[in-house]
């Protein structure tokens, strides 16, 4: 059945894939309030695209895609267009604070800061690497093939072990 | 560390965001109402400015340069020729410019897109090399045949000593203009400021695609 085109569905769309959309913002912008526009121009490109939307790639494939695409090129943000005409004051997204899990805590800190010292690129990897996504997968949403994303993989997360064995030591 | 504890790390976040992660479906919905264009169209209105103001500039100079071919110095019609040709390029630049701008689809592949969005920002450098290779023709277009049969010395060897300090150096920032010596300090004086840093990001990510490319092509011709 192919998907509805509009308001209502999109909302169901991004209220069903919003982690995807918060994951990939905080790990490419450090700034809390220049999140919360990337989070916005993320949704709206979504939104701006949704009725080209292509059935034949996933909808994920079709989000990850925009969401890192908007993410990557977010550097043009300081001298483009002036924000969205209406601004909106509150964020979109908001993430109450959880209770603290300790050891486990700080690990995804670790995990998120050494993601975050990752080229725009080779970060694109490995958020889609962590999320679960096949290497097909991945190598559809970068445009590369699986050969050229296996050996990606396997260097960066040779990277990454080598920052935690630095850490523990 | 192993690689299942990196991903069960993960795992653990996106656990907590499933829990805590909270959408305003209100906000949400305002932004379906929006209307403004994709932020890639959004260059187009300065692109399309700047291209008209070229054209203008370029129809100005070589209006004169038909109707005072006769009469003008040589000079002049040198120099104003060498600086409309290179007005002409700069205009073609932008004109690739809109080309890619028309090109870049959102949705498809990050690295095509990049690519195009990186040479979108980075063909800016073009433009500025050609704005410093016109240089020397702003120091020879007011001369004529009167100054050089009645000059004398001093002033042909300050004529000389500008022009060619001026060629020099439009030649030198011509080709030293690149990726490559973005840490140099001159690089760093000429392109100081908010405006060019996406330019020189995106210099750098053009190179991150390069290295995927040759990566890409080097695996094809070992297979």
């Amino acid at each position: 059945m192919s998907l509805k085109r509009d308001a209502q569905t999109f909302l169901t769309v991004i209220e069903a894939n919003k982690g995807i959309i918060y994951k990939i913002a905080n790990s490419y912008c450090k700034n809390s309030e220049h999140r919360k526009d990337l989070i916005q121009e993320i949704i709206l490109q979504l939104w701006l695209s949704f009725h080209h939307y292509d059935e034949k790639f996933k909808l994920t494939t079709w989000m990850y895609r925009i969401a890192l695409n908007v993410s990557i090129s977010f550097y043009r943000k300081e001298n483009s267009r002036d924000q969205i005409s209406q601004p909106l004051s509150d964020g979109i997204l908001h993430l109450y604070e959880a209770e603290n899990t300790g050891e486990l805590d700080a690990e995804v800190d670790r995990l998120h800061r050494f993601i975050k010292e990752l080229k725009e690129m080779d970060r694109a990897i490995m958020l889609l690497y962590l999320e679960e996504n096949s290497q097909q997968e991945i190598a559809e949403i970068l445009g590369l093939t699986v050969t050229n994303i296996a050996t990606k993989i396997s260097r960066i997360k040779l990277q990454l072990k080598q920052k935690f064995s630095n850490v523990k030591t | 560390m192993k690689e299942l504890e990196m991903i069960e790390i993960w795992k653990s976040y996106d656990k907590k965001l499933e829990e805590n992660l909270v959408l305003n479906r209100k906000n949400t919905e305002d932004i379906t109402r929006i209307k403004v264009q994709s932020f890639i169209s959004s260059m187009k209105p300065i692109k399309i400015f700047t291209i008209v103001i070229g054209l203008l500039w370029v129809v100005f100079v070589d209006t004169l340069i038909i109707n005072l071919f006769s009469i003008a110095s040589p000079f002049f019609l040198i120099s104003a020729g060498i600086q409309v040709l290179l007005t002409k390029l700069a205009i073609g630049i932008y004109l690739y410019q809109m080309i890619l701008i028309h090109q870049v689809d959102i949705s498809a592949p990050i690295v095509a897109v990049q690519e195009k969005i990186a040479r979108l920002k980075s063909s800016t450098i073009w433009v500025t090399r050609l704005l410093f290779l016109q240089l020397p023709v702003w120091t020879t277009f007011y001369w004529n045949e009167s100054m050089l049969e009645n000059g004398n010395a001093w002033l042909y060897a300050l004529q000389i000593i500008i022009t060619g300090s001026f060629t020099y150096l439009a030649i030198w920032l011509f080709f030293n203009i690149r990726y490559e010596n973005k840490d140099k300090k001159w690089f760093r004086l000429i392109f100081n400021g908010k405006e060019w840093n996406p330019v020189i990001t995106s210099m750098e990510l053009l190179s991150q695609i390069k290295e995927y490319r040759d990566e890409t092509k080097s695996e094809n011709s070992s297979r």
